[in-house]
This record gives C-alpha cells, structure tokens and sequence, in this order.
C-alpha cells in the first residue's frame, strides 16, 4: 500500500511543544473567559448589537464581524401601501405562490386597493417579488425572527408588512436595473372590440383609449360591432405586468417589440 | 453466532442525513452493505417543470444545503446552453468565485463531520468556525447564508457590494495557515492513521467501473477533475492544479480535500484581484423578456401567446465538491423547462458502498462513510 503518512518524511517536533503548544493556549482562554461573556443570552442580547459584535470581533481574532446581519440580508418583506400600485407582479413572481393580493382600506370602492399578503409559512426568501417590485415599494429587510405560537400569525397582512416599513429597520439595498430591450403591449387593431377592460385594469393608467376613424361601410358589407376606440399604450410608464393581456376579452394584445 | 442485517439509518450519527446503510454483519466483520437512499425525495425534477427558468433557481439551493452554489452553476449553465444564452464575463467571474468559496464551506463542513465521526472534537468547532466566514461574506453579497438564489440564467443578480474584495481577502488570509493547522490536528496524530490508513480501498479501475467520482476517483491516484478535463466558465484563464493522492483510502480522501482548499484559495485570489480591475455587466442584455419576468398568465401557453421561440437542449457538467454533477435541460419553446435531469455525484459514490466497505469492521463504518461526504439533499432530489 501506499503511505500516506506525510508526518514520516517531516522531522518530528519536539514533543514538549506538543504539551506546551496546548496548554498555552487553554491559558490565554481562561483568561480572555474572565473578561468576556462566553454566553450570549439570545432573546434579551443578540450578536449583531454592536457591543457584543465588537468584543466577539476582537477576541476571536477573526477579519470581520461575525453574527453580523447585513443590510442586503433578505428577511421578512417591508411594504410601503402608498406606493404600492396594485400591479400584481410580486404575486406572479412568487415561486411558492405565497403571496395573495388582498384589499385594502383606501381604494375607491369600484376597484378597490389590493396589496400582497405574505405567508411566512411558505415563503423560501428568494427575493423574487422585491427585485420583480417596479415601484420599490415591497422590499426585504434585516428582520430574521418569525417564531409564533399559531400557524395563523405566520401571515402578514399588507398592514403588518406597512408597521414593519415604518419600523426603520435596513432594507435591501439592491435595485435590480429594468433591461432595456423590454417587450412592448402590442395591439391587434382588427380583433380590438374597444371595451375599456385593459385601460380600466391599467395599474399605471398607461393605457388611454382613442378614437379610430370609423370606416365606410361598402355595399353588401356588414361593419364589426364595436365601440370605435383603441388602446394606445405609453413605454415609458408602463411596468411590464401583463394585467391588461389577461383581461382582453379577445386576446387581441400580446408581447412584442414595437418596431 | 449467525450472520445479521444491521440497519444503519435513518436516524443514526453515522448517516449525515436522512439514509439507511443496512449491513450484514458477521460478529464484528462487515459480510455486505445495501444503501438504501429515499427518504429526503422532494420530486425536484418535476417541480422544475413547472417552474419558470429562474424559479428553478430556488431548487437548486436546496438540491445540496452545504454546496448550493455548485448547483445553480449547473443548473444556469444548462440552462444558459438550452436558451442560447451568453452570460457576460464579470458574471463568469462572480460564479467562480462563488463556486470556489463554495468548495472550502462545502469541505470544511465535509471536515468537521467527518473528524467528529472519528472521535475528534475540537477540529469539528474550527471547521465550523471557518466556514462561518465564507457564509458571511455570501450574506454580504447574497442576501442568505445557505440558500443563495443569486444566479440567473444569463448572469447573477446583483454585482458585489463595495468592499467586498478586501473582505474576501482578508478572509483568504485568514484560511491559508488554517489548512495547516487541520493537518496538524489530524495527520500530527498517530491514532488518526491507525484509524484511516488502508481503510475504504477503492481502486481506480474500481472507481471508473462504479461511476466514482470526485476527492474519491483523485485520491486513487486518476487524474480526473472536470475544472481542468472540460473547462467550463473561466476555469482555463485561472492557474490551479489538480489534488491527487495515491493510496486510495480515508486518509487519501483527506489528503485530496485538504489539497483542494488549497488550490481553491489560489484560485479565488486570482478571481479576486480579477474582480478588482475589470467592472462591468454582471447579466446579459440579449434576455428574453419572458425569461422569469413575471407577468399575468394568459390561457394554456401564457406568454408565448403569438410569439414563437427558439428551442434547444443543454447539458452541462459541472465539478462539485462530492463530485462530477451533471444537468440535462430540455428547451421544447415554452417558459417552463420541458424536462430537467440531475445526475448527483454522491448517489454513485454511495452506490459502490459494498466495494468499499465489505471486509472491514462495524467501528470502520463511520470512519468510511464520513470520507465519502454524503449530501442526501442531492441524492434524493
């Protein structure tokens, strides 16, 4: 067989150093151990207070804080509801399906206000909603305790998810850039009956409808019945979510690059 | 007395997670092992068909828990080939860096089991110690400690926030004389090598016929790391040699991921001072639209509503801490992978157990199994 034993071919150390070397340092531990806690007491103290990250910092030794939380960590989400457009993004990027659109207080009762509401159940903390978020309104924080006695508090409310904004804790710093090369709402101008659906749904109100010239009818033609408007859709303010493609009664939007 | 079938597992120190070794013992002698794997399938793959391309992403973090980076490399790359996607360089560069700090946590982790399963402790408390130190560096870049979700198919998410390089730094000079320290506690011992010396024989012609690979297939002394066999990423820009060893045994096995951390810190520091001077995307800028992007689902196809789009396979492989992992993903034009397939490097290794364990003793097991670094998460999927 081969040996592995690389200590062979290494002259030995003197073997009082292998006493010495250990006790040594069970010394110097001892004596550290008089001036530091060695026990942290969680709930009441917790690592990342700035005292304790320091001392840990200094006695071990090590290159950087530990325990320390940083301000990108991806905890539980803050929610700002004044900014929130309704756009629904968040919940159909959520990978878990975690996330339900509920109605809040403030929208006019017609098409009322709806915001995320989140189940820390289920959440896996991918961050996907916040970078999917086109107004930075729904944003994750440094906040990393959830425990609860009841399965039912484990969903945050779009109320809860707002005191945790109003908290102040760090947030997520990372604001991921919108490509540029960003697919456009395109029409299909001979399927559009002109309802309103997609401007109505519009969480941006990107979508106006205009008037198209209602043409002649030609003997023996028969002209679709329609209302005589067209949605135009703005880029700039659009956000990409897709509401007013689901909503068309005709599937006459789709994605596409507007040439 | 009789021979007896043992069960080792579910629930035992030995196991490292959720599996069984049942062994047929005579008195003390091992007559035939039958690893039973299982318990910790979740239906990864069939989840990932009906997930979008990035959601996938989440998966793959908890494919393996210790070495999850290594995964979503290998997810994104295949998915990157079915896409036809390029990602930029930076974002090549992000990827191996995360891949190799990923190596050191994923062996560190692998160290401070496997000495704690011989009977050492205090080397179980400076592995995990160390390996802090990378988790927090991936929470200042990440967001997470353990579930990363930071590749994107065609880049990562985010570039580093500033600083960070020195940090890494200062982090590698810390592990550098660690990796001596490790061996001073371990192969300083002379009952180290009574325990693992000539223990777990697998030979390469043995490792080859069974699918081996990894530290296992290196420590016999096969030259065999896919880094440097099929260059994937950037690894054929950085300089770093292969770990090798030639007895083949425990101690071999621990030769070679010792080696290997070695290597890994020589090759972050080039990615390191790489990331320094070269800025720029860390994600491609030709990404379809529907490429993760959330959007309200419309109909059967969704998205795809009147648009057509390409089609294509990928395959890629990728060298994991355990071993050679490989991804199949096939590309049939929707937003959703058609059909993604895994091969998990630890399920071969544990699947040649009888040709490594049979002949030794009941005491010899954890000791052998603890040198194969058994990740169940990847073997179940």
């Amino acid at each position: 067989m081969a040996t592995p034993d690389s200590a062979e071919e290494k002259p030995r150390e003197n073997p009082v150093l292998w006493v010495a070397r250990p006790m040594a340092t069970a010394a110097r531990q001892f004596a550290k151990s008089l001036f530091r806690p060695s026990t942290i007491i969680y709930p009441y103290e917790r690592l990342e207070d700035p005292k304790f990250r320091d001392r840990v910092e200094v006695a071990s030794g090590k290159p950087f804080g530990v325990g320390r939380v940083w301000d990108n960590y991806r905890g539980v989400h803050s929610l700002n509801i004044a900014t929130c457009i309704s756009c629904n993004l968040c919940a159909f990027s959520c990978p878990d399906i975690c996330i339900d659109m509920v109605t809040v207080a403030g929208g006019d009762p017609k098409h009322p206000k709806k915001c995320p509401q989140i189940d820390y159940g289920k959440c896996s903390y991918c961050g996907f909603c916040s970078d999917a978020c086109p107004e930075g309104c729904l944003t994750m924080t440094t906040r990393y305790e959830l425990s609860t006695p009841k399965r039912s508090e484990m969903i945050y409310s779009p109320e809860k998810l707002n005191a945790v904004f109003h908290s102040k804790l760090p947030m997520n710093p990372i604001r991921l850039a919108r490509p540029d090369n960003e697919d456009s709402i395109l029409l299909d101008p001979p399927l559009c009956i002109g309802c309103n659906a997609c401007a109505r749904d519009c969480p941006t109100g990107c979508i106006t409808m205009l008037d198209i010239p209602k043409p002649e009818a030609k003997p023996g033609e028969k002209l679709p019945r329609r209302i005589w408007k067209e949605p135009v859709v703005n880029d700039s303010d659009c956000v990409r979510c897709g509401t007013c493609i689901s909503v068309c009664p005709k599937e006459c939007l789709f994605w596409g690059t507007r040439k | 007395m009789s021979e007896m079938w043992i069960n080792m597992g579910p629930q035992h120190p030995m196991t490292h997670g959720l599996w069984n070794l049942r062994v047929r013992l005579d008195g003390e002698l091992i007559k035939d092992v039958d690893p039973e794997v299982g318990y910790l399938h979740r239906g990864i793959e069939k989840i990932s068909e009906d997930r979008h391309y990035n959601e996938v992403i989440t998966l793959m973090d908890r494919c393996c828990y210790v070495a999850g980076f290594a995964w979503e490399h290998l997810y994104t790359i295949a998915a990157e080939r079915a896409l036809h996607i390029t990602p930029p360089e930076r974002a090549e560069y992000l990827r191996v860096l995360s891949d190799e700090f990923q190596r050191i946590a994923s062996h560190l982790m692998w160290y401070a089991a496997f000495v704690q399963d011989i009977g050492l402790m205090s080397p179980f408390l400076y592995g995990m110690r160390d390996r802090d130190l990378i988790l927090d560096l991936y929470q200042s870049y990440t967001g997470a400690r353990m579930t990363y979700e930071y590749f994107r198919v065609g880049g990562v998410r985010s570039d580093l926030p500033p600083g960070f390089t020195d940090q890494a730094r200062k982090v590698l000079d810390w592990l550098t004389p660690r990796f001596n320290e490790y061996d001073q506690l371990c192969l300083g011992s002379d009952i180290f090598h009574k325990r693992c010396d000539n223990l777990g024989v697998l030979k390469a012609n043995d490792c080859v016929a069974h699918g081996v690979t990894g530290p296992m297939i290196r420590s016999a002394g096969l030259k065999r790391d896919l880094r440097k066999d099929r260059p994937y990423s950037v690894y054929r820009q950085l300089d770093f040699d292969v770990a090798l060893a030639d007895s083949a045994d425990v101690t071999g096995r621990y030769l070679v991921r010792m080696e290997e951390m070695r290597q890994s810190v020589r090759i972050l520091r080039q990615v390191v001072d790489w990331l320094d001077h070269h800025p720029g995307p860390v994600i491609a800028e030709e990404l379809p639209r529907w490429l993760g992007a959330p959007y309200a689902p419309v109909g059967k196809e969704g998205y795809l509503l009147k648009r057509h789009y390409p089609k294509g396979v990928g395959f890629s492989a990728v060298e994991e801490p355990h071993g050679e992992a490989q991804a199949y993903v096939v590309n049939e034009g929707g937003e959703h992978p058609y059909r993604v397939k895994f091969r998990s490097p630890v399920f071969a290794n544990i699947s040649a157990a009888r040709q490594y364990m049979v002949g030794y003793r009941v005491a010899d097991i954890p000791p052998i199994m603890g040198s194969v670094d058994v990740c169940v998460g990847e073997v179940d999927r």
